[in-house]
């Protein structure tokens, strides 16, 4: 049977289902560009704020057993220099982008969202959960119902793309989180950002390894969770999930798919894997589709509720 | 599973007034051109080519550049410095006549190569160029390499830089690969006066990272990552940037021009 990765997200079809979560590669078109060629079906910019960031000065990566740990600090060049640089990958490339925004305040994100949408991106994406700025900015805003629907509709309302939301792991009820952002306007929601943050030790120096002490987790050990959110959430809202968390082979995007998902990012696995992951994990997914006899991945079966 | 080890150093060595050599017991398997990831846990972390390696120790020799690098290169022998890798695409190494073009700092990892070379049997020719005589390192390394070394300042006797040195060499010279470590300017003005013949160039761009995720160091229009496709480049790679010798990146990701 022909069988095609063409995968329907919001109106659009995609070369693949995979997606580049934001924060990982996206800096620059260049760095885009990589990521499109990588295999990405859905590339997301790095998250933009109105003013650059440097980011935190490193050690801002850190390996263990089950993934990775990281604090980069929402480096990016403000949302100027980041729109230009999609504007200039969209000229070379006519491949679609998601522009990732980050603020922490409803003004800003109304104005981020406002300006983004005169950009070459199709869709844009709120970052409301990154845990590497606790320390400066206080509770994330991924955490409060009522913070992520005012962020949501403030963005929504200034908006020409569709506005997708997100989410973070350590909310303690994430499906109604998810419902906040949905009836707040989101048309889709994305789901897990890193979880926790945690902490890895230097014994020989006996500090944290990370310069800001502590980083989201990723990688293996946050895909169970991930799978087990993003199947949660599907029961409970109709907005569509990009679900991401530690998906690292074709067998476990299949897995994220069937929890639910319409689309999974791949995020750690570019370092842990390397870049040529993305080719495998195609490969291994049209060979899923063939064998189970899947025209594409949309028409993979999503896991029955009560199955659970 | 920590990708990381936090050593003590061995020894420490002024390379004259404007370097340090450190050097680790180590197992670490480098190849040339590979570099490290090197934190003290006080400020930062910075890449490092590896000067010399073999197999039960290493070596960085670092510039005094910034504060990291001056504080770095002011520890003493058995201070803790904590290195991740060795990370990165190596040289090649091709046969035949070999020229190694070195600008300041950038002559260290071509130490690592030059042995490589001499020790495949290839005929290695090492231009070792600085701004001042004082700012020339490793002279007395190359020294005792079986290969014809020459270095020359641009305050000093012809002013030469490393790059017209390099000319001289190539219009007498059979040369089968050029290779080079430094700014990259000298680099790109270098790339300007080559024959027709393989190169291989090793960048210095602003990392974060390290390990192809942050995309910081991506070159344009490809994204090819200084961490991991690189530090080295070839020829084929090299001719197809349009942001070599013209813009890097700093910290936030915005374009800076190198200043001709």
């Amino acid at each position: 049977m022909a069988v095609s990765l063409c995968t329907r997200f919001l109106g659009r079809e995609f070369s693949s289902p995979l997606v580049l979560p934001a924060g990982i590669l996206g800096m620059s078109y260049g760095s885009l560009q990589f990521a499109h060629d990588a295999g990405f079906g859905l590339v997301t910019s790095k998250s933009l704020s109105l003013e650059p960031r440097k980011g935190h000065e490193g050690p801002v990566v850190a390996r263990f057993g089950g993934g990775i740990l990281n604090s980069l600090g929402l480096c990016n060049p403000g949302i100027d220099a980041g729109l230009k640089e999609i504007e200039e990958f969209s000229c070379m490339v006519k491949a679609p982008v998601m522009v990732s925004l980050f603020a922490t305040n409803r003004h800003d994100f109304e104005e981020l969202a406002g300006r983004a949408s005169d950009s070459a991106a199709v869709f844009i994406e709120l970052n409301l959960s990154c845990p590497n700025v606790m320390d400066e900015f206080g509770i994330p805003l991924a955490s409060s119902k009522e913070l992520v629907a005012d962020m949501v509709e403030g963005a929504v309302k200034y908006a020409k793309l569709p506005v997708v939301a997100k989410l973070s792991p350590n909310a303690l009820d994430l499906p109604v989180i998810a419902l906040a952002a949905q009836e707040a306007g989101a048309a889709a929601v994305s789901m897990i950002n890193t979880l926790g943050p945690g902490l890895l030790i230097d014994t020989a120096v006996r500090k944290p390894v990370l310069a800001p002490r502590y980083g989201g987790i990723s990688g293996p050990a946050v895909l169970p969770l991930a799978l087990k959110l993003v199947h949660e959430c599907v029961g409970r809202i109709k907005i569509p999930i990009i679900g991401m968390g530690g998906v690292s082979s074709a067998d476990e995007a299949v897995q994220m798919l069937m929890a639910g998902a319409s689309m999974v990012g791949v995020g750690s696995a570019v370092w842990l894997e390397g870049a040529q992951v993305l080719t495998r994990m195609n490969a291994g997914i049209r060979d899923y589709l063939e064998r189970e006899n899947f025209v594409s991945p949309d028409f993979i079966p999503k896991l029955e509720r009560k199955n659970v | 599973m920590s990708d990381r080890v936090t050593l003590k150093i061995k020894r420490i060595v002024d390379e004259g007034p404007s370097a340090a050599s450190l050097y680790f017991d180590s197992d670490m398997k480098v190849l040339p051109g590979q570099f490290v990831m090197l934190t003290d846990y006080e400020e930062g972390e910075r890449p490092f080519s590896v000067a010399d390696a073999d197999g039960s120790g290493i070596c960085l020799t670092i510039k005094r550049m910034g504060p990291f690098s001056k504080r770095i290169c002011s520890k003493k022998a058995g201070d803790l410095i904590s290195l991740r890798g060795p990370f990165g695409n190596p040289f090649t190494l091709v046969s035949g006549v070999s020229l190694l073009v070195g600008g300041g700092a950038g002559i260290a990892p071509l130490y690592l190569l030059a042995r490589g070379l001499i020790a495949s049997g290839n005929r290695v020719i090492v231009v070792n160029g600085a701004r001042t005589q004082d700012a020339l390192l490793l002279g007395a390394w190359f020294g005792r390499l079986d290969a014809d070394y020459r270095e020359t300042a641009e305050d000093t006797g012809e002013k030469l830089s490393s790059v017209q040195l390099a000319a001289r060499i190539l219009e007498r010279e059979k040369v089968g690969c050029v290779y080079a470590a430094g700014p990259e300017l000298m680099m790109a003005a270098l790339k300007d006066i080559l024959p027709d013949i393989p190169y291989q160039f090793s960048f210095e761009r602003y990392m974060k990272c390290g390990v192809g995720v942050c995309g910081s160091c991506a070159c344009d229009p490809s994204g090819i990552r200084v961490c991991v496709e690189g530090p080295v480049f070839g020829r084929e790679q090299i001719e197809k940037l349009s942001d070599f010798g013209v813009y890097k990146r700093d910290s936030t990701g915005a374009r800076v021009p190198f200043r001709k």
